[in-house]
């Protein structure tokens, strides 16, 4: 038996209508994958406080039916009780059929899902959730080749679907192809340029890559996203490795050698006191951090 | 690579349960995507023990995990750490993100090299995905390590590691499932988001401390 440890169940620390309420609101607006979460809270609230959502209660029986799917088997039967009654409300609705698609998924019956969403595209072609559907089922069933020009299809039409280029160069960086994964983010920065963590990700990207000319751009972009949030760290810890690993480049003039090393002192002082400013980090881990800053700089 | 030499004595893995729940909390708190982590080992241990025993791990990242430089920074914070409690980097484990993804992946393989490369001792633990739902009776997990073969690194299989305690350490991973234990783990990628959560999992490991005594 464990000891020492109890489970805390959204119930307990979410018990007023209006807590519960607002809490399946977040887990909509920030799209937080905390299924058994979500079930459990939403579940309760459709018993409970079905009449207090009101209209919600549709969105919620959705919220629902999408956890359950990720606890399946133990919750095929709320799936199928949520898909029943959105289905009655909402008869012909290509979001219910949605649903009915993600089940089929779940049973990994592929043909079926595939078909039924070849035929919402044919229906209503500019809904943009049955073709990401069909990337979900290639990279469920491993033919990333197939899931890659999937997606590139689809986005030469929805070029402003932010989520869909993110996939798309999470697939080519684990397939270790960061040239397009740059090209992805190049994208991303086009149409949200101030959005520090596609800064901060597209360093990354240029710092893997390598190279001289990649690392001073990728110097650049974390500065970017340290502009926009001076509390990316992992902009901070960048900025560090860059100019650190710049300085000590032999091609670089004196001057910018001098520059790189200004720079990776800078960013040193601002990790050290990001983590001095918090409470909570302990004496050691501050001693650790000032430490692995002295080891990133020595090359 | 003086890791390599243990492939040849037919060395065993043994995984303490502090390390073992620390991995199954990762691969539990994030079913939905691939997840890695560094294994420790003590100090003392040489290429020459017939028996490589994982006595902790640190879980890594459940995003990105191909991107080098946050895991060029993490593995440095780790060394640094394992020095203050006389460990040493003794390995990596990773989990797939598909439950049909049986393979050593070229991502997984590429960072196990490089921690070959630079440690003394080695070894590579793939989750078995699709053994998760049998936790109670087997260790999820298959053992890899590295053999020298033309300046390359080859991970040859080892079977399994054994599990501190045998079947009665197994019998941990149901009531990680149960008490939801999972949900209090911290991987870097959780402390690079909040630097006052330390990856040491310290509230993990007294938990897994009140476990053995009840075994023992």
């Amino acid at each position: 038996m464990l000891r020492g440890v109890d489970p805390v169940h959204p119930l307990d620390e979410h018990k007023t209508w209006p807590e519960i309420r607002n809490k399946l609101r977040q887990w909509r607006k920030e799209n937080v994958r905390c299924s058994d979460k979500i079930v459990e809270l939403g579940e309760y609230a459709l018993r409970h406080y079905s009449a207090n959502l009101g209209r919600e209660k549709w969105a919620v029986f959705e919220q629902v039916c999408v956890a359950a799917l990720d606890l399946c088997p133990a919750k095929m039967k709320l799936v199928n009780l949520c898909i029943q009654q959105l289905s009655e409300q909402f008869p012909s609705s290509l979001r219910v059929s949605m649903l009915e698609g993600l089940k089929f998924e779940h049973l990994k019956k592929w043909d079926e899902a595939l078909e039924m969403y070849d035929g919402m595209i044919e229906y209503e072609p500019t809904f943009p959730a049955p073709y990401k559907r069909k990337v979900a089922i290639f990279k469920a069933q491993d033919k990333l080749v197939d899931a890659v020009n999937e997606l590139n299809r689809y986005l030469s039409t929805f070029s402003c679907d932010y989520e869909s280029w993110m996939e798309l160069s999470d697939i080519y960086i684990n397939q270790q192809n960061y040239n397009k994964a740059q090209f992805c983010l190049e994208e991303l920065l086009l149409q949200y340029p101030h959005n520090h963590l596609y800064h901060q990700k597209y360093a990354d990207i240029l710092f893997t890559i390598g190279g001289k000319e990649n690392l001073e751009l990728s110097c650049k972009y974390y500065c970017k996203a340290v502009e926009l949030n001076p509390n990316n760290v992992r902009a901070l810890f960048g900025i560090q490795l860059a100019s650190s690993s710049l300085s000590t480049i032999g091609k670089l003039s004196s001057k910018s050698k001098l520059d790189n090393q200004s720079l990776a002192a800078w960013a040193s002082n601002m990790i050290e006191d990001h983590y001095k400013s918090h409470k909570g980090t302990t004496k050691n881990l501050i001693i650790e951090v000032a430490s692995v800053l002295d080891k990133l700089s020595i090359k | 690579m003086t890791g390599i030499a243990m492939q040849d004595k037919n060395c065993e893995i043994q995984v303490s349960l502090a390390a073992y729940s620390k991995l199954l909390c990762h691969v539990m708190q994030y079913p939905y995507t691939a997840v890695n982590g560094v294994l420790l080992a003590p100090d003392s241990l040489t290429s020459e023990d017939e028996v490589l025993e994982v006595v902790d791990c640190v879980p890594l990242f459940h995003y990105s995990l191909s991107l080098a430089p946050m895991f060029i920074v993490a593995l440095t914070q780790i060394e640094e750490y394992a020095a203050s409690k006389d460990l040493q980097i003794c390995g990596y484990y990773h989990a797939n993100e598909y439950d049909t993804d049986k393979d050593v992946g070229a991502v997984a393989t590429r960072i196990a090299d490089k921690i070959a490369e630079n440690c003394d001792v080695s070894c590579l633990l793939l989750v078995e995905n699709e053994k998760l739902s049998r936790i109670s009776t087997e260790v999820p997990i298959k053992a890899f390590l590295p053999t020298k073969a033309n300046e390359r690194i080859d991970w040859k299989s080892c079977g399994k590691p054994s599990v501190q305690f045998g079947d009665k350490g197994l019998s941990i991973g149901p009531e990680i499932v149960n008490k939801q234990l999972y949900r209090s783990i911290i991987d870097m990628d959780c402390h690079y988001d909040d630097v006052s959560l330390h990856w040491d999992n310290r509230a993990i490991d007294e938990v897994v401390k009140l476990f053995v005594e009840s075994l023992t």
